[in-house]
């Protein structure tokens, strides 16, 4: 992440709709995102995701009446650069975001430091598999897939009958291949990662009230990673309500 | 080689139209009759205009052709041991249905029935002789991703029980009405019995069993349905490999009574995605893809036009040749054995609620 070109980023943003006011994101080496956003003096936890327009959108269609009667999540994320504890932090908060319904219960197998295959049971009595991969081989792009199974329709990030990202512009030399996915006028030229950092950032300028939201969140969400791994050493599913009350 | 001398029986199994084609088309097979499990499977069956003779009992069809070599049973779960009862007796070869049975202890009579009469039992899991599969292998074997880790598999689909109702019906998908857990109005029976497929692959791809699942079950797609649609699956092998896996049928379909085109609403009708994590790369397959695509008749909606799909190829090639020079099919009834005493954990683990320890019980040996 460069922070420099992402602060750069939103001090345009502020500038263009909330002039005079400053602040900046900072790099996080705790459980999350990697940044936080520091105004007054204060952090702020930050997820990014719940700004992300895949996920804004996912989450419409589970609001709008697109789908009806959803029943299972189907998440994947693997990476090379992002450690294990941060994707699953990232999709247990999915988990909640899409699927409407609080954490209930979770049980997962792990293998070694990088590698966890989690099922979770939401409050309502839906489903979600969560499969995490730190261990992808450096210099791969990241995979992901987010899937919202229900009655009356699938939804989902990733196109039917592909297995990876697809990206805006494919560019063929003989040098190699290239590919790019511009998804942001304003932040042109920023990383997709960084993109939502800022736009997340931003969100909490425009409505503090997702302060104090973000940072019980996170709070919540390094205890829940935490008792998810924890069940892979005790071999028992882990009810949230024991763990967080 | 000479042909085998083929029947059918029951047809009212999901791969029936599979097989009428294979049956037709594959040089080493002779479809002389086939036997229908009532006068409705026996209608749907005339629609196909096969010209193979039709019978609505066993010893009928076996009576008026005593060549008959080998028969594939397309029945009910809860026939199977019936019919591979009457197989044995007549010393013919049976290529079985995925789930054979549930009940152990019916299991290890079909094993001693077959070892008696020395006939060919081989288990119908076609995605064995699928062509990315034994890429898959391959690259396995020769250690391109270093040790497994990890494995994720989906074997999903959608539900066939409007042409195939014995698949919505506990009796005759698990053998019994056992309910999923205490409060629950499901009962065993539904997708997890029609997917066995990526409980087998993990086995031939680790090397390892299973040691050890944890399963849940979602509210069903289907809320009319006795059984359970959408369960998911992860737990461990003995040599420590983890695994993630999804057999529902969370796919949905136009609710047809006989199968035909336009009988998926959503585009691909069934996904095998497997990912193998090694200590030293990943791999992602799709064993049903790339495919065409179209959005024309019947229903002018967007379909994954299924373009690579010759498993049924390899799947005939063992049971023939096992036939033919004496040999074991890869998946017979006692490797298949340990893949069912997961299943069967599966269900357990959704009752308790808790990890299952997946171990033998009462094996053919004891």
């Amino acid at each position: 992440m460069n922070i420099e070109s992402m602060n750069e980023k939103l001090q345009l943003l502020l500038e263009k709709y909330m002039p005079g006011r400053r602040a900046e994101v900072e790099a996080d080496s705790s459980v999350g995102c990697g940044a936080v956003l520091c105004r007054d003096g204060k952090c702020v936890r930050l997820l990014p995701w719940r700004v992300e327009r895949r996920f804004t959108e996912l989450k419409a269609v589970t609001e709008n009446g697109t789908l009806e009667g959803i029943s299972t999540l189907r998440f994947a994320a693997m990476s090379a650069e992002v450690n294990l504890r941060d994707l699953l932090y990232r999709e247990l908060d999915l988990c909640e975001f899409l699927g409407q319904s609080e954490l209930h219960s979770a049980f997962a197998v792990v293998s070694g430091s990088g590698i966890a295959n989690v099922l979770v049971k939401l409050a309502d009595g839906k489903s979600a598999s969560i499969e995490c991969s730190a261990a992808l081989p450096e210099n791969t792009p990241a995979q992901d897939r987010h899937e919202i199974i229900a009655r009356r329709g699938v939804a989902s990030d990733r196109v039917v009958d592909t297995q990876v990202p697809q990206s805006s512009i494919y560019l063929f030399r003989k040098e190699g291949e290239r590919c790019y996915t511009d998804v942001d006028s304003e932040l042109y030229g920023l990383e997709y990662r960084e993109i939502w950092i800022v736009r997340a950032a931003f969100a909490v300028i425009r409505l503090p009230v997702l302060a104090a939201l973000w940072n019980r969140t996170d709070l919540l969400l390094r205890r829940k990673v935490d008792a998810v791994l924890n069940t892979a050493e005790v071999g028992r599913p882990v009810f949230f309500s024991e763990v967080l009350a | 080689m000479k042909p085998v001398k083929i029947a059918m029986v029951s047809l009212t199994h999901g791969h029936t139209r599979k097989y009428y084609q294979t049956l037709r088309d594959n040089e080493k097979l002779d479809w002389v009759a086939s036997c229908a499990a009532d006068r409705c499977a026996k209608e749907v069956y005339d629609l196909y205009h096969t010209g193979v003779p039709c019978y609505l009992s066993i010893e009928e069809m076996f009576e008026k052709h005593p060549d008959i070599e080998a028969v594939v049973l397309a029945s009910t779960n809860d026939r199977h041991l019936e019919e591979m009862r009457e197989c044995a007796r007549r010393g013919v070869h049976i290529l079985s249905m995925k789930i054979p049975t549930f009940d152990l202890c019916e299991y290890d009579e079909m094993i001693r029935l077959v070892d008696e009469a020395g006939i060919v039992c081989q288990i119908e899991l076609e995605l064995h002789y699928n062509p990315v599969v034994h890429r898959l292998k391959e690259l396995i074997a020769s250690g391109t991703v270093g040790r497994i880790l990890s494995m994720q598999a989906t074997n999903i689909t959608l539900s066939p029980v409007w042409a195939f109702p014995w698949q919505g019906v506990p009796e005759a998908s698990y053998g019994r009405r056992v309910p999923l857990r205490e409060g629950d109005a499901r009962f065993r029976g539904g997708a997890l019995c029609d997917h066995p497929h990526i409980f087998d692959l993990i086995r031939h791809l680790t090397g390892s069993e299973f040691e050890s699942v944890y399963s849940v079950v979602a509210p069903n797609l289907r809320p009319e349905l006795e059984v359970e649609d959408m369960i998911l699956c992860n737990g461990t092998m003995k040599n420590g490999v983890t695994f993630l896996f999804d057999p529902s049928w969370s796919r949905m379909e136009e609710r047809l009574t006989v199968p035909a085109p336009g009988w998926e609403v959503f585009p691909k009708r069934m996904q095998v995605d497997v990912t193998i994590i090694g200590e030293e790369g990943t791999i992602v397959c799709d064993c049903f893809g790339p495919n065409v695509y179209h959005n024309g008749a019947p229903n002018d909606r967007y379909t994954v036009q299924y373009t690579y799909f010759d498993e049924w190829i390899g799947l005939v090639d063992e049971f023939v040749n096992c036939i033919r020079n004496g040999g074991t099919p890869e998946i017979n009834l006692k490797w298949h054995r340990k893949t069912i005493e997961c299943m069967n954990a599966c269900y357990e683990s959704i009752r308790t609620g808790l990890p299952v320890k997946v171990e033998e019980t009462g094996s053919s040996e004891e």
